[in-house]
């Protein structure tokens, strides 16, 4: 069981919700990876248009809805979009993510740091995505987020775990759940990921935007099933030369 | 009295509070977050929350995101 703050999740693949052609779409991708935690953002109401219905067919499936900060540049302007998602969603959980730079959504450790601490003394359960870096992700364990999630490649990016290195001291050092979040685009990824230790993954693109969602979220699901299966049995240790699987004896010699 | 709804002005004659206003609006409060001249106002004082004249109330609304 993935236990963040006073919750249990048997899933350990985390959903965004956007980028899905249209709502029901999204509904079935995350029916199909049995998902727990699915992410949501927040954005100025547009007066005169119609409002979805995106939240009730949600909350008829049981699953936590985590709201994100996204479009915040600054440690203050995340904790305003944190406190007007608490209102909107009823819900202290939250995906704290601060990035200012539109080309590669860099995550600012700084303005991270300062919202988290923040926000935390405001009763909120952080989660935030941040940098691989495993100092910046054990000052935010300190803090009191709830679990750090650091990023595998860029947004939307499908790059995969081009962090891996840093990931393993993080993995290593963190007493809080790591979520690896962003830039995950293959099954193959999510499963390394777990196969490193990995609490959990969080995925949106490369589920969304492939051609059968459905499908993907379900491909996601299993490799993230094969993966955590995989850590928890320990997988072999590698060698730069050949370990023989066969007994080498020497019974054809005499041919 | 007049108030700005996200940046539209608003002339308002029988709304006194957020609810009032949501509801003449005809807004859906699920997903709903509201923000008086910068402060988020907590859902449960909607209903008894006086609106003053000349303030600046900002709505917002939960959509798919990342």
């Amino acid at each position: 069981m993935l236990r963040i703050a006073d919750k249990s999740f048997s899933s350990r693949l985390l959903l965004g919700s956007g980028k899905f052609a249209h709502p029901s779409l999204m509904q079935q991708a995350i029916q199909a990876s049995g998902c727990q935690l699915v992410t949501l953002a927040l954005k100025r109401l547009q007066l005169g248009q119609q409002q979805d219905d995106l939240l009730h067919p949600l909350q008829q499936m049981n699953i936590q809805l985590l709201p994100n900060t996204s479009g915040a540049k600054t440690a203050k302007e995340a904790i305003f979009a944190a406190q007007l998602a608490r209102e909107a969603l009823q819900t202290n959980w939250l995906k704290l993510e601060i990035h200012p730079d539109p080309r590669y959504l860099m995550p600012d450790p700084i303005e991270t740091l300062i919202a988290a601490e923040q926000l935390v003394k405001l009763g909120f359960v952080v989660l935030p995505y941040c940098s691989a870096d495993p100092v910046l992700c054990k000052r935010l364990e300190q803090a009191g987020c709830a679990a750090v999630m650091p990023l595998g490649a860029a947004i939307g990016s499908n790059q995969g775990l081009q962090t891996r290195a840093m990931l393993e001291i993080i993995i290593e050092q963190a007493t809080v759940p790591v979520i690896i979040d962003a830039g995950l685009g293959a099954p193959s990824h999510a499963a390394a990921a777990m196969e490193l230790g990995a609490a959990a993954v969080l995925v949106n693109t490369a589920i969304a935007s492939s051609q059968n969602p459905v499908a993907m979220a379900l491909a996601f699901a299993q490799a993230v099933n094969a993966g955590r299966t995989a850590y928890n049995a320990g997988l072999a240790a590698a060698h730069s030369h050949a370990e023989p699987s066969s007994p080498l004896t020497d019974f054809l010699a005499t041919l | 009295m007049r108030i700005m709804l996200n940046d539209t002005p608003l002339q308002l004659a029988t709304v006194s509070t957020l609810t009032q206003l949501l509801q003449q609006q005809q807004l859906r409060t699920e997903g709903l977050a509201i923000a008086v001249n910068n402060s988020v106002i907590a859902k449960r004082l909607w209903q008894e929350y006086q609106l003053q004249n000349h303030d600046q109330i900002q709505l917002f609304q939960i959509v798919t995101g990342g």
